[in-house]
């Protein structure tokens, strides 16, 4: 049975599993999910597949996920081979672990922002951007003491699925009103990453040229 | 129109600027551009493409070349346009060219001067040699304060002492023999930027520095508390 993704194409989120699934060079099935304006993630329909609403969802062979970064390690977990994007060693697994955590918890202050300017959600919009800025703060801090070391990932010589999982909304930041100007640390890593091999962009994330 | 103070700020250090690469940053609320072309040459722009207004720091390096994102217009080192992909055949009028503003290097760090006929002397803290890059950092505080803040700002370095290198530079130098150089960008209102680097036989290693960037993020708590 094939991988099925239920998708959205300007989501940050589902951005993270379809970089992965390219990353691997997997086929997968896509299952547009019409998130705005149709809001088909709050339709009964979709409630049946994942009762909080959310995307993405992955399909995978009986097994039926949501939580993007939940998503990101059963992919590295299954189809790599190399545990590259997923290692296990316990200099690093933790590590990978806190980041993905800060990925969908501090860092989706800056996907709020987005929701907010760019699809007319209702939030408090100044406390969604400073509390974004507060986030890539403590990455860009980290990326900076990882530039003294030599490194060029977050966790780690290679990139893993921590990587992945804080580049969507870092790198979509402008579309709520968020600048790069403070970061100089975190525009190197994401130049770096687009410039991974079979890096696939999206809207509103050039391709590295 | 005599917008900007003829003086010196820091915008970056200079290692963090890569070759290929178009970076944005902001100096008393005016946006500006930093790009550094295959060449290694640092160029300083108004963060603004002619022809339709885009932000140049959003664009790509070609070469020695800025490439515009929004409709690939090239522009040389000296502002001038060179390439319209949609006209190949056209020479750009000289009239199309990007605002350029100085761009120098001195201890690591890169320097501009927005005013319109920049005459005052670059900072000068002595000798070129022996400065290491620590890191760049922005603080939520204005300039003017920040340069007040530092000297009773509490580092975690034993015995630091707070001084003054002039416009815009705080000193740091400590029981060890270590000074920080501090270079203040002023950003707006509300937010200023700090450049560090550091002289001394304890900043040589990366783990000396390491522990030296740590002690940066203490210092931007301790001037946000203040």
């Amino acid at each position: 049975m094939a991988i099925k993704l239920h998708d959205y194409g300007l989501s940050g989120s589902c951005y993270k599993v379809r970089l992965l699934l390219d990353f691997l060079e997997l086929d997968y099935e896509v299952e547009k999910i019409d998130f705005y304006p149709g809001r088909q993630h709050k339709s009964l329909d979709f409630l049946e597949i994942n009762p909080l609403g959310q995307i993405p969802v992955l399909d995978d062979d009986g097994t039926r996920l949501r939580d993007a970064q939940a998503i990101l390690c059963h992919i590295a977990n299954k189809y790599d081979a190399s545990g590259r994007w997923l290692p296990h060693d316990p200099a690093r697994f933790g590590q990978v672990m806190m980041w993905l955590m800060f990925a969908g918890g501090e860092l989706m202050a800056a996907s709020a922002a987005r929701l907010h300017d760019v699809m007319g959600y209702r939030l408090d919009i100044e406390a969604a951007r400073r509390n974004a800025h507060a986030a890539f703060r403590i990455l860009d801090d980290h990326l900076t003491e990882r530039e003294i070391e030599g490194g060029q990932w977050i966790v780690g010589e290679e990139p893993t699925v921590a990587d992945i999982a804080c580049f969507p909304y870092t790198a979509l930041a402008g579309d709520g009103g968020i600048g790069h100007e403070d970061y100089p640390a975190l525009r190197n890593w994401m130049r770096a990453f687009r410039r991974l091999p079979r890096f696939q962009p999206m809207s509103g994330i050039a391709e590295f040229t | 129109m005599g917008e900007f103070r003829d003086r010196w700020t820091a915008v970056g250090l200079e290692h963090q600027v890569e070759p290929g690469s178009s970076n944005p940053a902001i100096v008393d609320g005016h946006p500006l551009a930093i790009w550094r072309g295959e060449n290694g040459q640092p160029n300083i722009w108004h963060d603004r493409c002619p022809h339709r207004g885009m932000r140049l720091s959003f664009g790509f390096v070609r070469g020695d070349t800025l490439r515009c994102i929004y409709h690939g217009w090239g522009y040389e080192s000296g502002g001038q346009c060179v390439s319209i992909p949609a006209h190949p055949e056209l020479t750009p009028p000289k009239t199309i060219c990007a605002k350029v503003y100085p761009a120098t290097t001195r201890y690591g760090i890169l320097w501009t001067n927005l005013a319109d006929e920049p005459s005052s002397p670059l900072p000068d803290l002595g000798p070129e040699e022996g400065w290491h890059p620590l890191r760049s950092l922005y603080v939520n505080c204005p300039a003017e304060t920040t340069a007040d803040r530092l000297r009773g700002a509490d580092c975690g370095v034993p015995d630091a002492k707070a001084g003054n290198g002039g416009d815009g530079i705080a000193t740091i130098e400590t029981g060890s023999g270590l000074t920080l150089l501090i270079a203040i960008q002023a950003v707006g209102a509300d937010k200023a930027g700090l450049h560090v680097v550091a002289r001394g036989e304890d900043a040589r290693a990366s783990g000396q520095r390491l522990e030296l960037a740590r002690k940066m993020q203490r210092l931007r708590c301790a001037l946000e508390a203040q």
